[in-house]
Formats: structure tokens, sequence, C-alpha cells
């Protein structure tokens, strides 16, 4: 329909091993979101724990887990405790 | 009733051609049972202080840890120890793999061999018949030949073949040893140790040997395996490392602004992307190996080919490889990075001293300290992959510019002169490893204190225990952590736990373990690794006993150095870890260094040092049962 155009999907980053999480071990998702969201919300859907999220970064900028809104078009990375090896 | 041991250490004189063996008891094994703890112990009995470390005199130990071999997942590991040229101190690394296993089959707890061989030799233990053999065909021959010839004139294919490369036989300070091509003993110059003895090569097999044939409980320990075995693979943190190694570092890493780019002058690299786990996996992985009976499997391997045409005979790059020829290093050329790291692993030298000398030396280069006429010519700016290949291929063959570089970044500063010194990022004359202090306080508490110079794998990071409600933190509980601190805290609680975890790493040094293995990083529970020393010892023991077990040879250590003259003054960080961090998400942050003082005194007082010298006092050495130091202090 002329005037609209696609929405553009919500990139996710499951860095290291919140990939298990996803029944599909991705570590790289693409969603497609109607709205902006709060990302715990998304997480919530996904099943992935928060518990294991340890840093969130919104395209490029580190951010609050619980404060984090997600739109469409967004890069959203997460990363659980990582340390050592 | 057995007790995890042989009993039995094996004696090797090169220069007499001598062979002995020392019978060992109970009581002896149990304040040292291994590893760290043993190689430790048989270095201050045997070794002279102030000896060269690269004379004849100087001593090198091959240590079992008391569960190497045991059918546990991670229970691999051995302890190459010998006074390190690199550090003056006393040296040490780690390795997993075979080799270990093997020799505790065959026999022996430890190997200690000094003296220098005339001419090349290597060392053959086959069936508890040790003999020493000539090498001279094998000198100056790669790992991969070298491991052929030997299983061939043993009339064993499945001979462990430890041996040194290239860079140990050219003394390189920071060469390594290497087995089965792909497992290696990299930090602290104990290939040069090896190569000074005119000692190419370790062999060792064992046609029936069996690890239950030593351990008091035999079945107990079988059962723990499978269970283990289970747990591993439902463990997230331990099961990513089946799946994808060490190399989802660099992505976390370098969100976190943590990932040591420029020779640790930012920790934010911008061609991340192409050097990070994904691009990895898509590009240059086949698939991972194993160490011996570990289901985890996080050994990488590389597709043959490419611009670079890259072998499958040495394994592949591992997070710090990827970092230091990566990010540090300033390169975002994927297959230049494994290249580097596949000429590391054929010359036999360490990846993390050999990437992190070459960025220093790319910084002085840019900051007009040595110029084209040093370099022989080679254009050393961050980013330049050919002009890193270049110097990795001269500092194995200690050629041109790469002589100055293989004496490590240190004294290479010294000679370079003006203010070079404050772009060689050491401690203790040996390179950081790719964790960026700025972030993570207590991993550079740890690069300050630990014995063996800058190394990341002598305490747990910070990043593990920030989240009370993840798995590494409940991990961390049943060694008595209540409290989540942030990874940039330290304080007085912080260095408590810094301690506690330094005692529990250094116990899996002592005891074989890979740092892959125990919580909170892994999935062997607390309460686990208590029940396999009982099952393999016998011993009535508990997890007290086995935290002093790991602080006995943390200590022993110290006193090493102590001897050597070591002070509180070498407890230190590079003075640019004080400095702001320039680029990333860790922008303008510096190392705190009024607190770092205060760690150091209050670690010192926790750990029964004096705080004026660092070094541990008569009462601790007492405590300890290490009352035979304290007259040779």
């Amino acid at each position: 329909m002329a005037g609209e155009f696609p929405v553009q999907p919500v990139k996710l980053t499951l860095g290291g091993y919140l990939s298990s999480y996803d029944a599909q071990r991705r570590s790289r998702l693409q969603l497609n979101l109607e709205q902006s969201m709060l990302l715990s919300e998304l997480l919530l859907q996904l099943d992935i724990p928060v518990s294991e999220v340890d840093l969130v970064a919104v395209n490029g900028e580190q951010t609050n887990l619980a404060e984090a809104w997600i739109a469409p078009g967004d890069k959203v990375e997460l990363y659980p405790p990582m340390g050592g090896g | 009733m057995p007790n995890g041991s042989s009993g039995k250490i094996l004696h090797v004189n090169l220069t007499d051609n001598e062979i002995t063996e020392e019978l060992f008891g109970d009581d002896l094994y149990r304040l040292f049972p291994g590893g760290k703890g043993l190689a430790g112990y048989l270095l201050l009995r045997d070794l002279p202080a102030h000896t060269d470390p690269l004379s004849p005199e100087n001593i090198l130990i091959l240590a079992n840890g008391l569960l190497t071999g045991a059918p546990l997942s991670t229970a691999t590991r051995f302890t190459a120890a010998a006074k390190s040229p690199l550090t003056g101190g006393y040296g040490e690394s780690e390795a997993g793999g075979y080799w270990g296993p093997e020799l505790k089959m065959v026999g022996y707890e430890a190997v200690e061999i000094k003296g220098r061989a005339p001419s090349p030799v290597y060392l053959a233990i086959i069936d508890g018949q040790a003999a020493i053999c000539d090498a001279r065909h094998l000198w100056g021959q790669e790992p991969d030949w070298v491991e052929m010839q030997i299983r061939a004139e043993l009339v064993s294919d499945k001979a462990r073949v430890l041996q040194i490369g290239l860079a140990g036989e050219n003394l390189v300070r920071y060469a390594g040893l290497t087995h089965e091509l792909r497992h290696y003993n990299g930090r602290n110059g104990i290939g040069a140790v090896m190569g000074s003895k005119n000692l190419k090569a370790v062999a060792v097999r064992s046609s029936s040997g069996r690890y239950t044939n030593f351990a008091a409980h035999p079945q107990a320990l079988l059962d723990l395996g499978k269970r283990f075995s289970k747990e591993a693979k439902n463990h997230p943190p331990s099961w990513d490392l089946h799946e994808k190694g060490t190399l989802p570092l660099v992505s976390a890493f370098n969100a976190a602004g943590m990932l040591p780019t420029h020779n640790f002058q930012s920790g934010s690299f911008a061609g991340a992307d192409h050097i990070n786990w994904e691009t990895i996996e898509q590009e240059i992985l086949s698939g991972h190996r194993s160490c011996y009976a570990c289901v985890i499997r996080c050994k990488p391997e590389v597709k043959p080919g490419g611009k670079y045409n890259l072998s499958q005979t040495y394994g592949g790059p591992e997070y710090e490889a990827v970092s230091g020829f990566g990010s540090d290093c300033g390169v975002d050329d994927l297959g230049a990075v494994a290249y580097a790291n596949e000429l590391c692993n054929r010359y036999v030298m360490d990846t993390i001293s050999t990437s992190a000398t070459i960025a220093f030396a790319m910084e002085c280069f840019e900051r007009g300290l040595i110029g084209l006429d040093d370099t022989g010519g080679l254009e050393l700016r961050f980013g330049n992959a050919g002009a890193m290949l270049q110097a990795v291929e001269w500092i194995a063959r200690r050629q041109g510019f790469g002589d100055l570089l293989a004496e490590g970044s240190y004294r290479a500063a010294q000679k370079i002169g003006g203010d070079a010194l404050d772009y060689a990022i050491q401690v203790k004359g040996q390179e950081l490893s790719f964790h960026e202090p700025r972030g993570k306080v207590a991993v550079g508490l740890g690069f300050a204190v630990s014995e063996i110079g800058a190394d990341h794998l002598v305490s747990i990071h910070d990043t593990l225990l920030q989240n009370p409600a993840s798995v590494s933190f409940k991990g961390a509980q049943a060694l008595g952590i209540n409290n989540a601190l942030p990874a940039r805290l330290l304080n007085d609680e912080k260095v408590s736990q810094y301690f506690l975890f330094e005692n529990w790493v250094s116990l899996g040094k002592v005891l074989g373990l890979c740092y892959f293995g125990p919580a909170p990083r892994s999935f062997m529970q607390a309460c686990d690794v208590v029940a396999a020393v009982q099952a393999a010892s016998g011993w009535e023991i508990d997890l007290n006993e086995l935290l002093k077990i790991g602080e006995r040879a943390t200590n022993l250590a110290r006193m090493f150095n102590v001897r050597e003259g070591f002070t509180r003054a070498d407890d230190r960080l590079p003075e640019r870890m004080f400095q702001p961090l320039k680029g990333g998400a860790l922008t303008g942050v510096a190392y705190p260094r009024e607190e770092f003082e205060q760690a150091l005194t209050h670690l010192y007082r926790l750990k029964g040092w004096d705080p004026g010298t660092a070094a541990p006092t008569r009462t601790q050495l007492e405590k300890l049962g290490l009352e035979f130091l304290v007259n040779g202090r």
C-alpha cells in the first residue's frame, strides 16, 4: 500500500551461553516488533532468564536491562556473565 | 591403601646421563598433592637461589596433579615449572591434553630434569623404562615431523610427545611446550629452559596403565565422572565452551569496553566484528577437539586453505590469540590473526607474550621511539598484518629485529630506552593476557601479585560474581561468597573474595583441574571437588584443607620469589592501567591507584604476609607446614 514502509526487524544478539536458551540455539535472531516494548518483557516471551543477562547494549550503547525499551530496527546485544579463559 | 599417587618421581641429570627414582610418602603428598604444589616444593628443595634460568643448573619440573588422568572431565592438566627466563622468578605453565594422564599411567607423579646434554636428546619413558635418546636429527625440525619420528623410533604410535619448537631451541624467553601438536604450556618461557638443556622432547607411553590403579575408591571416581559429564552438558556456561570455546569473549568484551586494543590503549576495537566468534565460525572454524576424557571439547580446529593457506596441523586460535593478534595489534584480518596463531603454535611460543610484545613494538614505532632502521624495514604500525606476521617469524628465529622482541617487552623496552617502558604492558617481565584490569579490578590485582607475572588464571574474574542470581554466582556461594560486588569495585570485601578464589584456583593447579572445570566458572561444584579428592586419595579431607593446599602452593611460589629478591615493589600494575581508557564503553575509566595500594596491604594481611616486604611471615610458614623454609630465607 502506498505510504507504508516495511517494519525493520530488531536484530538481537544472544552472546555467549545465552544462545543455549533459544530452542534453536541461535546467537543471532531477527524479530518483528509491531511497537516499542520493554526488553525484559521480550526476554520473558523468549524464555531467556534475565538472571543470566549481565550486559545489555542497544544500538551500541550500554543500558540497564530493567529500563531498556526497544523499538523496531534496534540492534540489541545481550551478554551473560563472562570471564576467564 | 592407594592415595591417587604412584609415590614416584623420576630424576634425570642430562649432564651425567643419569636416571634415578625418588620415592615419597603420603605425608609429603598430602601437603603437596601434585602440580603446582609438588613443583614448587621440588624447586625450593633442589634449585639453588640465584641460578641463571638458562644455565644447566636450572631445574625443569613436569608434575601431574592428584587428579590428572582421573576419569573426570577437565582433570587433564599438568604443570611445567622452572625458574623463568622471562621473569627471573618462579616459572610455571599448565596444559591439558593427554601428556599428563599418560605420565600418570606410566607411573610417575613428576619428572625432574637438570643439567645439559652435550648434544640434543629426547627422554623416553615407556612402560616404566626411561632412556635418554639422541635427538640431533630432530633439532630444527617442525613438531609434526618430530612427533612422527619419535613415535617411529619408539615403535609406539600412541606415545605422547611433549616437545619444544624452534622458539625453545633459540631460547626465545617466552617459548613454550606442546604435545599432540595442539596442547600448549605457553607461559613463562619454560620452552627456553628445556631448549637450554638440549632437550628436544619427553615422550611417554603406558600400554596398560590406568588412573584407577592408583585410586583409593575407583568405582566412586567412575560414578563421579559419569555424573560430571551429565552436569557439564546441563550447565550453560560450561556447555557454551563445548559449542564455541572461548571465542565469544571477543564480542562480549568489546561491548563492555574491555577488549584490549592497540596495546591496551582502548577497550573497543572497530574491527571486532571481523574477528568475533560468529565470523570465525563462518569463515575458518571446522570443529572442536578434546582433552583426555573431557566432554567439554573446547579446543578449536580450523579449515585448511584460504588466503594464508591455514593448516589443520596445529589447532586453531582461542580467545587470547584472537584478541592479542587481533584487537591488541589492531588487525581485523581474521586470516592473518589465525595464521599468526598457527606460526606461534608451529614454533611453540606463547601467543600472549608474542602478540603483546609485537603490540608494544607497534606503539613504540608509532610514537617514533624506533624507526625502519631499527625494525629492519618493518612498518610496525597497528593494523599492519604483514608486518605482524613477519615479526612472528623473526622472533622465533631470533632474526634481525626479532632478536630484540624475543627478549620480551620488558627487556626490549630497556634497550629501546626513552619512554618505552611505559608501553611495555607487563608485570614482573611477563606480558598481560588480554583482560582489562580497568573493567575487572580483581583480575588486575591478580596480574599484580601473581608470582609468575601477569596472568589471567590466578583467580576468578569479577564479571562472574556481580550478578547474584546468575549460575556463576550460585556456584560461588558454596565457597562462602555471600555478596555480589560490582566488577569495578575495589574494597576490602572484594580483596577477601579475591583471596578465597586465588586459593581455589591455585588448588585446581595442584590437583590438575582445568580452569573450565570447577565452579564458579564451570559445572564442578565445591562439594564435587572434595568428593573427587576423597575418592582418589582416600583421605578424610574437607574444603578448608583443600583451600589450604591451594594457599600453600602459592606460598611456595612466593617464597621462591622472595629468595630471588622480589619485594612488594614487584607486585605492581603497568602505569597505563592507572590512566583512563580511551575508547569504548569504559572511556575515561582508570584503575583506582589509591585503592590498589590499600588492596595490596589488605591482601598481604589476609595472606599472613608482611605488608612491607610482601613475604610470608614465619608464623604463616609454620601454619602452612612450611617450617623448612623458615631458615632458608
